[in-house]
């Protein structure tokens, strides 16, 4: 029998059409008479080279389609399924996501007691293959709560200046001003990770096209890394962002393009028009309009962010573009010795706003 | 426009303008009776007259039946109501409101009145444009409620609703999908429990209506937790397409609509406020056909947070670009083989999830489907289910269905009667 897919079949249609339709236009005057069987005819010959180009035309289709495969298939005759068999095997184990380096205690003037712990930490990412060095800060009473389990909200902190220990981002200098916001009652206890903007070679923390992918080891690395080897609140909570000059793009950027699972961001001012970056748009006008945060505020849905620019400057153009549900604030610089009190203060009360925390 | 794409109206004229061309052509047959150039050239442009005109009837019929596309709009593109450099929604409407409205009522009669619960019931549930509340239903979690004979019949046989859902964060909006609760959803014993999901995608052109018509999911899932061969979900159907005609094979699209977004997200976190879903990935997964299979596959692929499971049905695991997908890339290589999963496999690592992949001897897609399969390593397990006949047809996905079906259950978290968390139990499922 002729398979419904075979080019037989298909040549043998066409030779069919043809001939119809040759035949039809041959035998149209012969049919032009009156009486009711002359008619009858005319109907028939119509209907059949009609039927006949029609039927080539589903043949061809379904063959280009590949919809069914033969005639059985087509009259669903088919019954009974396949074999289900697991094609790869193997340990699903893998090793820790989080190692710890070295870990010593944070003091703060007047407690006697440790008001937390700072670990130097290397984070492997398991979706985006990168590892990246940077701190976690533990909160006072984050041991003690291992016997009575809770979760504790997560500021994350991106920032270049990490290395330097003057630098208020420094982990030690941020570490401290944390514990002692915490201490003084003015910020709920929370994790704290530094890390640094610059995974390889890009500081945007972008998914660089066929490169790495910082987004992917910011966004959902991260996420589960904490979640696992912390008591970091990953469930439908969101999480804070604090960038400094050169994470500021960075911690912006991530705000913007994934609010479910950011709700605040403190950056400095700036136009974040571009990543501090060598670009990786491939000349791509669409890919260069995504990585522009003005643009994304302009273009994509009002995200449910609070961003606070930190710093003297208020005719950043982000005030007249943002919308609902965005909320943008300005806070002047600080100074003295501990220039991020305010901004972790800030940043605990979005956690605490935050619906869904 | 006054005649809808989907409403039998329009078929009947089509169907009524074929024949019709039949018959002008019979009536002016004598008068083209003379062999000049011009009557030849004329029989022969009512002879393609009369072609088209039956091909588009029996497009309407084929598009009756298989549900490819529910409107005008869909096929044809909306109308648009303002020009600008790119379409991305206006947005802080739709942030504003519900995440999902439960829009559809008329799910009882599926096309030809069939039940979209097939013969476990009568699927008829929600009422027209209401609230969850206006059916009387405890959507809600934690939502007490007084057992009306709307929901005694949702006991017994499960519900499906229509849905419209909003994306929070992307601003794009699923007009038309399906959610499909089942009987014990409504049982007092799991007033408190909550349900592992299956997000289930269409294929391309396809409304997910398709998916109790020709599919038969809702029902088949009935079948088989009646016969405890598989243990209760939800599926949550959708259209993968959010930009009719447009082709977006879930993929965020460079300074334009963020469809993996919507669905690795979006999704998730409306069907989460809405109903008694679970929220871990143990308690999600996604399946589909065709152009849904993709999709279904890139979710967990790219969101292992939120899915642990993909179930892929004839589908192609490749970053494709053509007529109907227009430029989802912004132009950058490196950007589409991001979106290609077997690229993905070859070069980072491979997310911790589970993948089954189906297809038949006789399929196009059967040696891609293949080669995705081969590229799997631990941590992702992958699992092969190859019919030794079939096509690209709901003939082949049915078949499939009950063995896909119950690969899912097994991978999900079960809802727990009473309170606390959710044990697997093993012994009710029989293998």
């Amino acid at each position: 029998m002729l398979g419904l897919t075979s080019h037989v079949l298909i040549a043998l249609l066409a030779v069919v059409a043809g001939l119809l339709f040759a035949g039809v236009l041959g035998t149209w005057p012969r049919l032009a008479g009156p009486g009711a069987e002359r008619v009858a005819l005319r109907v028939l010959a119509l209907c059949a080279v009609q039927a006949s180009i029609l039927s080539l035309t589903f043949v061809m289709v379904n063959r280009s389609n590949n919809f069914y495969s033969s005639w059985s298939d087509l009259l669903g005759r088919y019954t009974g399924g396949g074999t289900l068999a697991a094609v790869s095997h193997g340990a699903t184990g893998s090793s820790a996501l989080v190692s710890v380096l070295s870990t010593r205690s944070i003091r703060v003037p007047g407690r006697r007691r440790s008001a937390g712990t700072l670990q130097t930490v290397l984070i492997r990412g398991e979706l985006s293959g990168l590892t990246v060095g940077g701190h976690i800060y533990l909160p006072p009473g984050y041991r003690d709560a291992a016997r009575r389990p809770r979760q504790y909200p997560v500021i994350l902190t991106i920032a270049a200046s990490q290395l330097n220990a003057a630098s208020p981002y420094g982990p030690g200098r941020l570490a401290t001003s944390t514990a002692m916001r915490i201490v003084a009652g003015r910020l709920q206890p929370v994790i704290v990770v530094m890390l640094p903007p610059s995974v390889r070679s890009d500081p945007g923390c972008l998914n660089i096209p066929g490169g790495p992918q910082a987004a992917l080891f910011f966004t959902q690395d991260l996420r589960t890394a904490i979640g696992s080897g912390y008591r970091g609140n990953t469930q439908r909570t969101r999480w804070a962002l604090l960038g400094d000059k050169s994470g500021g793009y960075c911690a912006l950027q991530l705000a913007l393009t994934n609010a479910p699972m950011f709700a605040a961001v403190v950056v400095p001012p700036g136009n974040y028009q571009a990543p501090p970056g060598p670009p990786a748009w491939d000349s791509s006008p669409q890919l260069r309009h995504q990585d522009d945060l003005l643009w994304l505020v302009r273009h994509q849905p009002g995200q449910p962010i609070s961003v606070l620019f930190a710093g003297s400057r208020t005719d950043s153009p982000f005030f007249s573009l943002a919308h609902a549900p965005m909320r943008v604030a300005s806070a002047p610089p600080q100074t003295g010795l501990w220039p991020l009190a305010p901004a972790l203060d800030w940043l605990g009360r979005s956690l605490n706003a935050d619906g869904s925390s | 426009m006054g005649v809808g794409l989907t409403s039998g109206l329009f078929l009947w004229l089509t169907i009524m303008m074929a024949a019709g061309g039949i018959a002008g052509t019979t009536w002016l047959w004598p008068r083209l009776a003379w062999q000049r150039n011009g009557q030849v050239g004329a029989r022969i442009a009512l002879i393609a007259l009369g072609q088209i005109l039956i091909v588009a009837a029996v497009l309407a019929y084929l598009n009756d039946s298989f549900s490819f596309f529910s409107s005008w709009s869909a096929l044809i593109g909306p109308v648009p109501a303002r020009q600008s450099a790119v379409s991305l929604p206006d947005t802080a409407r739709a942030a504003s409101t519900q995440p999902i409205v439960i829009t559809g009522s008329s799910i009882g009669a599926t096309y030809r009145g069939g039940s979209a619960l097939g013969r476990y019931g009568s699927g008829l549930i929600a009422s027209p444009g209401g609230r969850p509340d206006a059916a009387g239903l405890p959507l809600f979690a934690g939502r007490t409620h007084a057992p009306t004979r709307s929901i005694s019949a949702a006991a017994r046989s499960g519900a499906v609703l229509r849905v419209t859902i909003r994306g929070q964060y992307t601003g794009i909006v699923g007009a038309s999908d399906y959610v499909y609760l089942p009987p014990v959803y409504f049982q007092p014993a799991y007033a408190k429990a909550r349900f592992p999901v299956v997000l289930a995608f269409a294929g391309y052109p396809t409304d997910p209506l398709n998916m109790m018509g020709m599919l038969g999911l809702p029902a088949m899932a009935a079948r088989l937790a009646t016969a405890h061969r598989i243990r209760p979900a939800i599926y949550v159907m959708v259209n993968p397409s959010v930009a009719l005609p447009r082709d977006t094979e879930c993929t965020n699209i460079p300074a334009g609509l963020q469809v993996a977004t919507f669905f690795g997200t979006d999704v998730p976190l409306a069907v989460e406020r809405t109903f008694r879903a679970q929220s871990r990935p143990r308690g999600w997964a996604a399946m589909g056909f065709s152009t849904g299979a993709y999709c279904a596959a890139k979710m967990a692929m790219l969101y292992p947070g939120q899915f642990s499971a993909a179930v892929g049905m004839s589908g192609i695991y490749a970053a494709i670009k053509d007529h109907t997908t227009g430029n989802l890339y912004g132009g950058s290589h490196g950007y589409r083989s991001e979106n290609d999963l077997q690229w993905r496999l070859r070069n980072l690592p491979a997310p911790p999830v589970s993948v089954l992949i189906a297809s038949s001897a006789g399929e196009n897609n059967l040696p891609g489907s293949l080669a995705f399969l081969h590229l799997i390593h631990p941590p992702m397990q992958g699992y092969s289910l190859i019919l030794p006949r079939g096509g690209h047809n709901y003939s082949t996905w049915r078949r499939e269905l009950p063995q896909i079906l119950r690969w899912l259950s097994r991978r999900l978290t079960p809802p727990a009667p009473g309170h606390g968390a959710a044990r697997p139990r093993e012994q009710v499922v029989k293998k």
